[in-house]
């Protein structure tokens, strides 16, 4: 998901008077290079898309699909940290703080949940949120692929902007569940935690952790949510109008 | 003599909030924003960014209406910066938090470690002496916001001491948990480390408030042009001539002792972070020095020597 850019160079020159603000995009080899990205990133989701199918039509049933696509899941998704960089190196004009929150949060449910609570890995909330991840991602990195080629068909920029409606929704309870099914193994095993005493002086809890990862949700969801709604409403329309005026 | 017409508009929607007739050439930003207030009393002149242009930067208090680069009639823009609160008082609510958050837990109040262990007190020294320096710290900041710091802007938005106070508060909280748990644990090397610790922390308070005053010196006489702070007499201040900012280099030296002191994990990432945000001011201040001065001593850094 796109977030507000952050990219245009100053032009200040003390009475903030007019000199044009020339917008740095990203260089032929920069450019180069994230379409390379995003195609690998694209067709990186798609394997796992097609892994899914392939594996429901060989096993008769939804459940425990998980394990099929645990490998390319885990490489891709955690591949995504790259994002970040792009942001840092203002290849890419989003906010770091933003993509790193995105993508560490997407990481962190990888790896730190469903890899590490072996338990949970057969669970249907798994499902949803792979899923969810899976039609998103395909899309988004193909947006951003067409973009970069100046070709955005309107196919593809309507369905990144509307899918969200139900895809974010459905991550979002996919993920939830997910952790909650995690609790009574991390309380049980001590995942992740360290008490009192011990020579650091310091303690930590991973269930209270993951209540509170939980409980963040509920602020976060609704921000981000409604922030894609503002954002469809400005990108479609503004479409329209071109159409329109055609 | 020409009197000027200005007219003050918002700066999103355009819209003109005011037009002052017959204002003197000379009249300053100041002047104008009090004119403005008297029209809108509930924008106070700290709460007021008056700009030429609407994305620009604001307007200083001392800047004349006749050396801008305006007509006889000149259009200003306004932004509301929103509620408004002093430097100083900010600054004591930050600083009296922790101070007392401490005692509550080196006091081992009731509702903090339970009941069982109400009021007793810790058997190790270490732990006496981590509630001085911390409360040290604080009372010396305290000390430094009253009669040393001169504040070069007067107000910073209201919402800004709820974050603030969140991070300094929530820190002490965190940290002071750990040192006063009845299950605390002392340095691992013992009274070496801890008096090696004493010993660093007071060498760097004194250096941070060495180049505190310092630098207020250098305001004496409240004049308002910046001047590049030099190494004096006192040996805490020949750290000037390696660093921008040696007061936060102190700072940082200050929370690495006490993190030797305590052994304790959260204290050392409070040092992390303090490092983190100081190290980025640091910076800032380094960039606005070389800016400003082109005989800027070429050896110094922002916040380490040589490094950073």
């Amino acid at each position: 998901m796109a977030a507000s850019g952050s990219g245009g160079s100053r032009a200040d020159n003390g009475y903030g008077s007019q000199q044009p603000r020339r917008r740095k995009g990203p260089g032929a080899l920069a450019t180069a290079y994230l379409v390379i990205y995003n195609v690998v990133m694209t067709a990186g989701w798609l394997v796992i898309a097609v892994g899914l199918v392939r594996a429901y039509l060989a096993k008769g049933s939804y459940h425990s699909l998980y394990y099929s696509i645990e490998k390319p899941l885990k490489f891709f998704q955690t591949g995504a940290l790259l994002e970040i960089l792009h942001c840092a190196f203002g290849i890419v004009p989003s906010s770091v703080v933003l993509t790193a929150f995105q993508v560490m949060s997407r990481v962190f449910l990888t790896w730190a949940v469903t890899h590490s609570v072996k338990e949970v890995q057969s669970e249907d909330s798994v499902l949803l949120f792979v899923v969810a991840w899976t039609v998103t991602e395909i899309i988004r990195y193909s947006f951003y692929t067409f973009s970069l080629l100046n070709h955005l068909p309107y196919l593809i920029k309507w369905a990144r902007y509307t899918l969200f409606i139900v895809l974010y929704p459905m991550g979002v309870s996919g993920e939830l569940l997910t952790i909650y099914a995690a609790l009574p193994f991390v309380r049980q095993s001590g995942l992740y935690s360290i008490s009192l005493p011990n020579e650091y002086n310091f303690s930590f809890d991973y269930y209270t952790f993951l209540i509170l990862v939980m409980i963040s949700y509920i602020p976060i969801f609704p921000q981000l949510y409604f922030h894609m709604l503002h954002q469809r409403r400005k990108v479609l329309s503004h479409t329209e109008e071109h159409k329109k005026s055609e | 003599f020409v009197s000027y017409q200005v007219e003050i508009l918002d700066w999103k929607t355009k819209k003109q909030l005011c037009f002052l007739d017959k204002v003197e050439p000379n009249a300053t930003i100041r002047e104008i924003r009090l004119m403005l207030h008297k029209l809108y009393p509930q924008w106070y002149p700290s709460r007021q960014s008056i700009k030429l242009d609407p994305k620009g930067k604001p307007l200083r208090d001392e800047e004349v209406l006749q050396q801008l680069p305006v007509g006889t009639t000149a259009t200003l823009y306004f932004k509301d910066l929103g509620p408004q609160i002093g430097w100083t008082t900010v600054f004591l609510i930050e600083y009296t938090g922790p101070l007392f958050i401490y005692f509550l837990f080196y006091f081992r109040m009731p509702f903090v470690y339970g009941l069982d262990e109400r009021f007793s007190s810790s058997p190790h020294p270490v732990v006496n002496l981590a509630c001085i320096c911390h409360s040290f710290h604080y009372i010396k900041r305290l000390i430094e916001t009253i009669f040393v710091h001169r504040f070069s802007h007067g107000t910073m938005p209201l919402r800004n001491i709820v974050k603030n106070c969140l991070y300094y508060w929530g820190f002490a909280a965190w940290v002071a948990y750990y040192i006063n748990h009845p299950l605390y644990t002392p340095p691992s090397y013992g009274k070496k480390q801890i008096n090696f610790a004493v010993i660093m922390f007071l060498l760097c308070e004194a250096g941070n408030f060495s180049i505190h005053v310092a630098l207020s010196d250098l305001q004496r006489n409240g004049s308002k042009t910046r001047k590049i702070p030099y190494p004096t007499k006192n040996p805490f201040t020949w750290l000037f001539f390696f660093v921008s900012c040696p007061n936060y280099t102190y700072e940082v030296g200050t929370w690495i002792s006490f993190t030797i002191m305590t052994q304790c994990v959260p204290v050392g990432l409070f040092t992390l972070l303090c490092f983190i945000q100081m190290t980025i001011w640091a910076k800032d201040k380094h960039c606005t020095y070389l800016r400003e001065f082109k005989d800027y001593p070429s050896l110094r850094m922002s916040i380490i020597p040589f490094l950073l």
